[in-house]
């Protein structure tokens, strides 16, 4: 009974508990010198590499670049993604018309957009939004595509006996009902989303994460690379809380329906 | 009488040509104002798709449907379906209260309070208070079902369409909500048409049966059920009036059923 309880308490502290064992881990190999510590700092270099970033000022100012790129970003794509996904329910002809466009964009790589980006669109801003809303877009599209159309016809029955029209129906009846896929695209689109601009930035960008991880790399500054690599790994989660928060806001009826924690 | 619904030589095919499948073959007939109407037939006879084309929801082939002297070409206002499938048919991201005030979405002339109210009198008159904040998945089939019933009423229905509403719930629970329909439909002076495969419950709950054929469907015959307002559960069902429209009504249903070629329903 005893060890059941205190299982029960380390479940509580998981993510501490799992964060703890890979610093844990981490430290060891390093201190172990299984591989050379040039290539592979202790986690005390890399805090300290971390530190002196953080000094200068370069990292907060690449940092608020870099978030707030992906996060305007992602949140026009899901925009965009959804606004198209209502123009495809309202007009299936644009459905069918658009599918083969997407088809054809969608798998192209960000990496693969940048140089025509660069092209087109210089080196501003302009360039970010286009790359993240091109490769991101297609998640909350194709999810609220798929949704929309699925939305029970007993539901879509009851607006029309309740005299509601196509709109009406559509924005209090199918988009409700299908909030919950399309957050799932949109927090899919969220992770790509710090992708495409960490790799834009690294490619063509003269700021931001990327750029900077560039050039510490060049610079050789092994220890900071590695901070600036734990640094976009908590971006993913500050990205997952504030799309988590949303869609609490906004489908969070289905994970109280179905029991499961967001 | 008063005539609230009218069906004229409502037909209805699907497809065309040699492959159209003539589903309602001409189905005529009429429910006055506070007549309790049950519709039953053999399986596959095309009751669902009656049902939408009373409703407005599905246009029939050929054939009329009149609500209150209007003809009926998309659902009118004063009629309200209570659909077998009630929880698809409830919104799971609205509370239940929320739920039955949006059968008021598009009356005019009440505010968001009056709404509210009346929302929270339907529910305590299907008997549901005490659940006004709950959500539909938090109730049990039946309970859910009325959370749909009181969105009809709070409709301002005249007419309720029901679409074997109780077909999903449980024995108990049916004569339940059985007695509790018959119930508001007094109360709130609806018209009722009830479409069910379970003849027990059609004549329990009617003042008159209108009988079914096989399809191509159409009325075989109609059944007057003069048992009265007030219905028992077990006198009622021991009554011989109520037996003797029990065997009228089964026996045309197997005949039909014997007399049918062997297609998928």
């Amino acid at each position: 009974m005893g060890s059941f309880r205190l299982l029960e308490i380390l479940a509580g502290f998981r993510a501490i508990i799992s964060f703890l064992i890979i610093i844990v881990t981490w430290q060891s190999i390093a201190s172990l010198g299984l591989v050379p510590e040039k290539y592979f700092p202790s986690i005390l270099a890399i805090a300290a590499g971390f530190r002196d970033m953080m000094m200068s000022g370069e990292l907060v100012s690449a940092e608020l670049r870099t978030i707030s790129r992906a996060l305007i970003g992602v949140a026009s794509a899901s925009m965009l993604g959804i606004g198209l996904a209502v123009l495809g329910d309202l007009f299936p002809s644009f459905r069918r018309g658009f599918a083969p466009i997407a088809a054809l964009v969608q798998p192209i790589p960000p990496a693969a957009l940048v140089p025509m980006a660069v092209f087109m669109l210089g080196l501003g801003p302009k360039l970010y939004a286009f790359i993240v809303i091109l490769v991101t877009v297609w998640p909350p599209y194709f999810n609220g595509v798929a949704a929309l159309a699925s939305v029970s016809d007993v539901q879509i029955r009851t607006g029309q006996m309740l005299g509601l029209s196509r709109w009406q129906i559509l924005r209090q009846i199918k988009l409700p009902a299908a909030m919950p896929e399309i957050f799932a695209g949109i927090r899919y689109a969220s992770s790509i989303s710090l992708i495409a601009v960490v790799v834009a930035e690294m490619l063509a960008g003269h700021d931001g994460l990327g750029f900077l991880l560039i050039r510490k790399a060049f610079a050789i500054r092994i220890p900071e690379v590695y901070a600036l690599m734990f640094v976009c790994a908590v971006n993913g989660l500050i990205m997952n809380t504030i799309v988590n928060g949303l869609r609490w806001k906004f489908a969070g009826w289905q994970s109280r329906m179905t029991g499961q924690a967001a | 009488m008063d005539v609230v619904l009218e069906a004229r030589q409502l037909a209805k095919a699907y497809g065309v040509g040699t492959d159209a499948l003539q589903v309602l073959g001409g189905i005529s007939f009429a429910v006055s104002r506070g007549e309790f109407v049950s519709i039953v037939g053999p399986s596959g006879c095309g009751k669902t798709t009656l049902l939408f084309a009373l409703a407005g929801l599905q246009k029939a082939s050929t054939g009329t449907v009149t609500f209150n002297g209007r003809s009926v070409t998309a659902p009118p206002r004063g009629v309200a379906v209570v659909f077998q499938d009630y929880s698809r048919s409830l919104f799971p991201w609205k509370s239940n209260r929320d739920n039955v005030a949006f059968g008021m979405v598009r009356v005019e002339g009440l505010s968001s309070a009056q709404k509210r109210d009346k929302a929270q009198e339907m529910l305590e008159a299907v008997g549901l208070q005490g659940f006004e904040d709950k959500y539909p998945w938090q109730l049990s089939g039946g309970m859910q079902q009325r959370v749909a019933i009181a969105r009809g009423l709070a409709s301002q229905s005249e007419l309720l369409l029901l679409d074997e509403p109780l077909a999903a719930v449980d024995a108990q629970t049916r004569a339940d909500m059985q007695d509790l329909l018959l119930d508001l439909a007094v109360r709130f002076q609806q018209t009722c048409l009830l479409v069910t495969h379970d003849v027990e419950e059609a004549v329990y709950m009617a003042d008159r049966v209108v009988v079914l054929t096989r399809r191509p469907t159409v009325v075989d015959h109609e059944v007057p059920i003069n048992l009265g307002k007030r219905r028992d559960q077990i006198t009622t069902r021991e009554d011989p009036r109520f037996l003797a429209a029990r065997h009228d009504v089964m026996m045309s249903i197997r005949s039909s059923r014997t007399a049918a070629p062997a297609t998928a329903a």
